[in-house]
């Protein structure tokens, strides 16, 4: 199942998903996915727990054996890719700064001799970028949820990355945090950059992705936000007998 | 004549001269000083990790494998004042299994950790039944509680190689397996190899340990790697102040450990006496914590 959105020019790479299976265990978590997501864009995830949006993002990120290709067309040399979990396994009283956490990410030189000078201007950039300058010398573990998921977005800038990949970022966010988030996807869109987004906020996808893609087990849809969220769709997407819905009139297959 | 044998010489040398504390006329006495000045700071960084990682266990488990890895050894016809040959050999298969093994059965660390340690304290105490009739058991002690008294020049050089080698290996390398422990999947996204990273922590771990038995002894060995890094995390607000106070703790604690006995004339081995000043330390830094509210940092 594909659907043609026009490429936006920039550094992100077009990603083709070529009958991708994955199973686990003896249970089949991915069957023969075949998808194509257009370079630049930003491409939503969407489907029930378990549906196997994760299991995809891990094989995308080369962490899953799968059968199948997973292709990825960059516009010019390979570019970063930045990943933002939705979670760091964090002690609350671990004695590490932000700053701390970031360098521990961005430097060979140990963490335990501070920030190294080269890397302070590309971490008070991020930080700012992400509204905590004023936080880099906080325990991670005095940061709110909306904090912590702040700093991991600000991982993703160090260096920025051309494709981006997001587990659900709005999860942990506040009112503020989610306004944040919107104007860096702005950013990243602005510039070409791939964005890979599971969410579970619809309100947020229909907002802000370019394409989304329903997941479970199967490939259900692949589609702009208003085909894709439409009513019948999303009842179809979270029932437990899901099926692939058949492609409307003028879609391209 | 060894680095050590010269450096030794040289510090009677100047005590006997009047430069220096008459306590260091005495050669057992600069060996074991100098052996706590080399495993001090390599337990105490390495510490930082084993609490970050929650590797606690796994480190205790690592000591007390030590003992049956002695008992191997001297049944093999290894030196019973060293059988680093058995020691570091049964220990490292002892970590590695492990490591292999934790990341296939998909038990729990502490559920593997104990079946682990289980079985090779039956294998130790059956080799050690066996020994009993064939050398002096009471040799064993030492091995168990450690003792400043029979570090010799080749456990010097072990222990600087470890050294040299723990330190080659975490500069280059800390923030990756701390960031491992965080989260494998930003840490390989971002170019760690993650389970490199899982097999060099538990090869240092278990190099240290094997080559601290000697002066900490086996039951206790694992304590030191936790103790003062647990112990700089209660009063530290950064990375830096919790490594820089771990390796701090670690190097008073084994100093004082090896000294105290020795200048009060006490019947302590030295690992107890190391682990009792680490834990008195680790006591004061838990009430000071509670009475002193900046101590918490601003941990809400």
């Amino acid at each position: 199942m594909n659907m043609a959105v026009t490429p936006v020019p920039g550094t992100g790479p077009a990603i083709a998903f070529g009958s991708v299976s994955l199973s686990l265990g003896g249970t089949d978590i991915l069957c023969d996915i075949c998808l194509e997501l257009s370079a630049g864009r930003t491409h939503a995830l969407v489907g029930p727990n378990g549906g196997g949006k994760s299991s995809l993002v891990k094989a995308l990120l080369g962490q899953m054996p799968h059968q199948g290709q997973i292709a990825m067309t960059w516009p010019g040399d390979a570019g970063n890719v930045g990943y933002v979990p939705q979670a760091l396994e964090f002690e609350r009283g671990l004695p590490m700064t932000v700053e701390d956490v970031l360098a521990t990410m961005v430097q060979t030189r140990p963490g335990f001799l501070g920030l190294a000078r080269r890397h302070r201007e590309l971490v008070d950039t991020a930080l700012a970028r992400v509204g905590l300058s004023g936080k880099r010398r906080r325990r991670m573990g005095a940061l709110s949820g909306g904090e912590r998921q702040r700093v991991l977005l600000a991982q993703a800038l160090m260096p920025q990355a051309d494709l981006l990949v997001l587990d659900e970022p709005l999860a942990a966010l506040d009112e503020a945090g989610i306004r944040l988030f919107e104007t860096l996807l702005g950013q990243w869109q602005a510039e070409g950059r791939t964005v890979v987004w599971i969410e579970h906020d619809l309100a947020a996808v229909r907002r802000l992705a370019d394409t989304v893609t329903g997941l479970n087990r199967k490939l259900l849809f692949h589609e702009t936000p208003e085909q894709a969220l439409a009513p019948e769709r999303l009842i179809n997407l979270f029932s437990h007998s899901a099926t692939e819905v058949p492609l409307a009139a003028g879609e391209v297959a | 004549m060894s680095l050590f044998d010269g450096l030794r010489t040289l510090i009677v040398s100047w005590a006997q001269a009047g430069y220096l504390p008459e306590l260091l006329t005495y050669g057992f006495v600069v060996n074991a000083l100098m052996a706590g000045l080399i495993i001090g700071p390599v337990l105490g960084s390495l510490g930082t990790l084993v609490v970050v990682k929650r590797f606690a266990f796994f480190s205790e488990a690592i000591g007390h494998s030590a003992l049956t890895g002695v008992a191997i050894g001297i049944l093999l016809g290894e030196p019973y004042t060293g059988p680093y040959g058995s020691l570091f050999g049964y220990c490292l298969l002892f970590g590695l299994m492990l490591n292999y093994l934790r990341n296939r059965t998909g038990l729990s660390p502490d559920t593997l950790i104990g079946v682990f340690l289980s079985l090779s304290l039956a294998l130790g105490a059956s080799m050690l039944l066996i020994l009993a009739s064939r050398i002096n058991i009471h040799i064993l002690e030492n091995v168990l509680f450690g003792s400043v008294l029979t570090v010799n020049s080749q456990d010097l050089t072990v222990l600087a190689v470890v050294a040299l080698l723990t330190l080659m290996a975490m500069l280059p390398f800390y923030n990756r397996m701390m960031l491992v422990s965080f989260n494998p999947q930003l840490a390989a996204v971002r170019g760690v190899s993650v389970k490199l990273m899982d097999y060099l922590f538990v090869v240092l771990v278990t190099m240290v340990t094997v080559a601290s038995v000697k002066v900490i002894g086996a039951i206790l060995v694992g304590a030191l790697l936790v103790i003062p890094a647990a112990c700089a995390r209660l009063v530290s607000r950064s990375l830096r102040g919790f490594f820089w106070g771990s390796v701090v703790i670690s190097v008073v604690s084994t100093l004082a450990g090896i000294l105290l006995p020795i200048v009060f004339n006490l019947p302590v081995p030295s690992g107890a006496a190391i682990i009792l000043v680490a834990g008195s330390l680790f006591l004061l830094a838990a009430v000071a914590r509670s009475l002193v509210p900046a101590m918490k940092g601003d941990v809400v």
